[in-house]
C-alpha cells in the first residue's frame, strides 16, 4: 500500500516541476543516446574490420606439419570437422594449390592456383557472391581470376589463358569469371581452378590435400577449436587466424577498451547529473516530506519516493535516449560511410536498462537525506 | 485537574516527567522541566503561556514529532520512548491529528487528496472507505464543494479548514493544535473554535490546543499554563474565579 502511495507522491512531485523533470529525462536521454551511438559505431566498425580481414579467408586450417606434404582428409578428420557445432555449416573446404606462371609475351606473373569444389570454396571465399564479371564456374579446364590480374593483363571472361605449371607441365584454361575478394594482392596473385588440376600436377591421391580450410560461426572460437582438434588429430598442424593476426587483435582490444571507457565516462556524467538534480529536488521537497512524515509516513516509504522518481526518470530518459539514438544513426547513415552501422537490439536493451539502473543508483543521496529528515525540523522552522 | 482516577472515558495520555533540553553545555536550553499530567479521552483543553515558554515543545513531544531528553509520553499505556521510530510513526498516523499555525497543505495535491492523505499513509482503510470518509470529513467542515481544487487556490480560512479535515481523517483519539488560528481573522478564529468544540462533542475526539490568547483558552474545559518550561497551573475552566 505504501509502495503505491510513494509512487503516487513521486509522480506528483515530478509533475509539479515539469521543466526540471524534462531536463533530467533529457540528460539521461542524451547520455544513453551517446552510449548507444558510440557503442554501435564501435561494434559495427569492428564487425566490418573482422569481416574484411577474415570474412573471406579460412579461420582454422588443418595442414601437414611439413607444409609441402599433403594432409590426408581421413574419415575420422571429416567426422570431427563436419560434426563440430562451432563450424559454420557449408564452410569446410579441402583445397590443393600449386604455383603457376602466366606470361603474355611481354609481361609475366606468378599465380597461385587454389583448387577445390566451387561449393566448398564458396563456403570460405564467397567467390560466387564476389564475381564481378562472367560467372562462377570451376569445371574441367576452367579458371577464375582476380580483378587486378584481369586488369593488368586485359583478360576477361571467355578468354583463354596458358599457364606453365610445376614440373614442366602446362595447361590452357578458359576464364569463366573475374572475382574481387577485396584484397588487391589476393586478386593479383591467386586464381581458382578445379581441385583436379593441382591433384594431377602434384600426383596426390583423392583424399590428399594441401589444407582443410574452415570457417567458424564465432570467429573468436578459433583458439579453442584449434586446441581441441590438435589434441584429437596427431600428426597434423592446426593453425588459426588469431595467432596469425596478433596486431589486429591488439588493435581491436584497444578499440573496445576505449569504447568502454567513453561509455563508462558518459554514464558517470549522467549519474552525477541525475544525482545532483535529484538532491536539489529533495531539498525543494523537504517541507512536503516533513509534513508527510509528521502524518506518519515512515522513513522507508519516504525514501522510496525519490527511488521511484529516479526510476520514472530513468525509464522515460532511456526510452527517449533509444529514440534519439535511432534518429542520430538515421542521420549518420545519410552521409557516405565506409561501413554500415547496425544497432544490436540486445546492446540497445542493455544500454536502456543500464540507464534505468544508473538513474536509480543516483537516487541514493536524496533517499538517505529524506530517510534521515526529522519532521520536527520542518515543523519548528515553519 | 485530571488524573487517571477521574477520567470518565479512560485515560488517553500520560505526560510522565517530560523533560526537554536543546543544545549542550553552556548553550543548553532547558525548554521543558519534568512536566507531568494526565489527559483523558475526549477532553477539550488548552495550553497557554508566553512565547518561548515551552508550549510548542510540549505539543511536539506529545505529538511524537520530537523525543524527550527525559521522561515519556504514554498513550493508552504504551511508553512511546520504548518503541521504535517506525512504531512511533505508525502510532502518530493512527492516533494523532495535527493542526498547525501554518496549514502545511501539500501544494502538489488537490484538497480531497490532502484530506485523504493520512488514511493513505496509515494504510488501514480500503480505498472506498477512504473516499467515503474524506467526503464525510470535507462535508463536516463545510468545504465539500472544494475537493477538486488545488490546495494553494484556497483562502487562509479555507486552507485551515482543509488542515482540520485532514487532522480528523483517521478518526484520531486526539487532535494537537498549535496556534491553529494564529493566521486567521477574528471571524475565522471563532469559526474554527466553534468547529473544534462541535467535533469534540460529536465525535468525542480529544483536543489539546496551544494558544497564547487567554480568552480563547477560556473557551475550553481545561487550561494548562506553562511558564519557563514548568506547568504552573492545571485548572478546569468551570472552577476558575471571575
Amino acid at each position: 500500500m505504501t509502495r503505491v502511495l510513494s509512487l503516487r507522491i513521486a509522480w506528483r512531485f515530478l509533475r509539479s516541476s515539469p521543466g526540471q523533470s524534462a531536463l533530467i529525462a533529457c540528460g539521461i536521454a542524451v547520455g544513453i543516446a551517446t552510449q548507444i551511438f558510440v557503442g554501435s559505431i564501435i561494434i559495427s566498425l569492428q564487425a566490418n574490420l573482422l569481416n574484411t580481414t577474415i570474412g573471406s579467408s579460412p579461420q582454422v586450417t588443418i595442414q601437414a606439419i611439413k607444409e609441402s606434404d599433403p594432409v590426408r582428409f581421413t574419415p575420422k578428420m571429416k567426422d570431427l570437422v563436419y560434426n563440430d557445432p562451432r563450424v559454420k555449416p557449408g564452410s569446410v573446404a579441402p583445397v590443393r594449390s600449386v604455383p603457376a606462371l602466366f606470361s603474355n609475351g611481354t609481361d609475366s606473373s606468378t599465380l597461385g592456383l587454389i583448387g577445390g569444389e566451387l561449393k566448398d570454396l564458396d563456403g570460405i571465399y564467397k567467390i560466387s557472391d564476389k564475381t564481378i564479371e562472367g560467372k562462377a564456374s570451376l569445371g574441367n579446364g576452367e579458371i577464375m581470376v582476380g580483378k587486378e590480374f584481369s586488369q593488368k593483363f586485359n583478360i576477361h571472361a571467355g578468354d583463354s589463358v596458358a599457364l606453365a605449371l610445376q614440373g614442366g607441365q602446362s595447361g590452357t584454361f578458359t576464364v569463366t569469371g573475374v572475382f574481387d575478394l577485396g584484397s588487391s594482392q589476393f586478386n593479383a596473385r591467386q586464381a581458382f581452378v578445379s581441385g583436379k588440376v593441382p591433384q594431377s600436377v602434384l600426383g596426390w591421391a583423392n583424399d590428399q590435400y594441401q589444407a582443410i580450410d574452415v570457417q567458424l560461426i564465432k570467429p573468436y572460437d578459433s583458439k579453442a577449436v584449434a586446441a581441441s582438434w590438435s589434441s584429437q588429430l596427431p600428426g597434423v598442424s592446426v593453425v588459426e587466424w588469431q595467432s596469425q593476426n596478433a596486431s589486429l587483435l591488439a588493435g581491436l582490444t584497444a578499440q573496445s577498451a576505449s569504447s568502454y571507457m567513453i561509455q563508462g565516462f558518459v554514464l558517470v556524467a549522467v549519474a552525477l547529473g541525475i544525482a545532483s538534480t535529484l538532491a536539489i529536488a529533495a531539498v525543494q521537497k523537504t517541507r512536503q516530506i516533513g509534513i508527510l512524515k509528521a502524518m506518519g509516513l515512515a522513513d522507508r516509504p519516504s525514501g522510496r519516493i525519490f527511488l521511484y522518481q529516479a526510476a520514472i526518470l530513468g525509464v522515460a530518459g532511456s526510452t527517449l535516449g533509444v529514440i534519439f539514438s535511432f534518429a542520430i544513426l538515421a542521420l549518420f547513415s545519410l552521409s557516405p560511410a565506409p561501413f554500415s552501422i547496425s544497432m544490436d537490439p540486445k546492446f540497445v536493451a542493455v544500454s536502456a536498462c543500464i540507464g534505468v539502473v544508473v538513474a536509480m543508483l543516483s537516487s541514493i543521496v536524496p533517499i538517505r537525506r529524506t530517510s534521515k529528515l526529522d519532521p520536527i525540523e520542518v515543523i519548528q522552522n515553519g | 485537574m485530571a488524573d487517571a482516577s477521574n477520567c470518565d472515558f479512560g485515560t488517553l495520555l500520560v505526560a510522565d516527567r517530560l523533560d526537554k533540553v536543546y543544545g549542550e553545555g553552556d548553550a543548553a536550553t532547558h525548554a521543558l522541566k519534568e512536566m507531568s499530567f494526565t489527559f483523558c479521552e475526549g477532553e477539550f483543553a488548552a495550553i497557554i503561556g508566553q512565547s518561548g515558554s515551552g508550549k510548542s515543545t510540549l505539543l511536539n513531544l506529545l505529538g511524537l514529532l520530537d523525543t524527550p531528553t527525559g521522561g515519556s509520553a504514554i498513550y493508552h499505556g504504551t511508553d512511546t520512548t520504548k518503541i521504535s521510530k517506525l512504531e512511533r510513526a505508525t502510532l502518530r498516523a493512527q492516533l494523532i491529528g495535527f493542526v498547525f499555525q501554518f496549514h502545511y497543505l501539500l501544494p502538489e495535491f488537490s484538497v480531497f487528496e490532502n484530506v485523504a492523505m493520512p488514511a493513505m499513509i496509515a494504510g488501514t482503510m480500503p480505498a472506498d472507505e477512504i473516499q467515503a470518509r474524506a467526503t464525510e470529513t470535507l462535508s463536516m467542515l463545510g468545504i465539500e464543494g472544494m475537493g477538486k481544487k488545488n490546495a494553494n487556490s484556497l483562502s487562509g480560512g479555507q486552507k485551515q479548514r482543509v488542515a482540520i479535515a485532514r487532522a480528523l481523517m483517521n478518526k484520531p483519539s486526539i487532535v494537537l493544535a498549535d496556534e491553529p488560528t494564529g493566521n486567521l481573522d477574528t471571524v475565522n478564529t471563532n469559526l474554527v473554535y466553534d468547529l473544534f468544540r462541535e467535533i469534540n462533542k460529536e465525535t468525542h475526539t480529544a483536543f489539546l490546543i496551544v494558544t497564547h490568547d487567554r480568552s480563547i483558552a477560556e473557551r475550553t474545559d481545561r487550561i494548562l499554563e506553562i511558564t519557563d518550561g514548568v506547568l504552573v497551573q492545571d485548572v478546569a475552566t468551570r472552577d476558575m474565579v471571575g
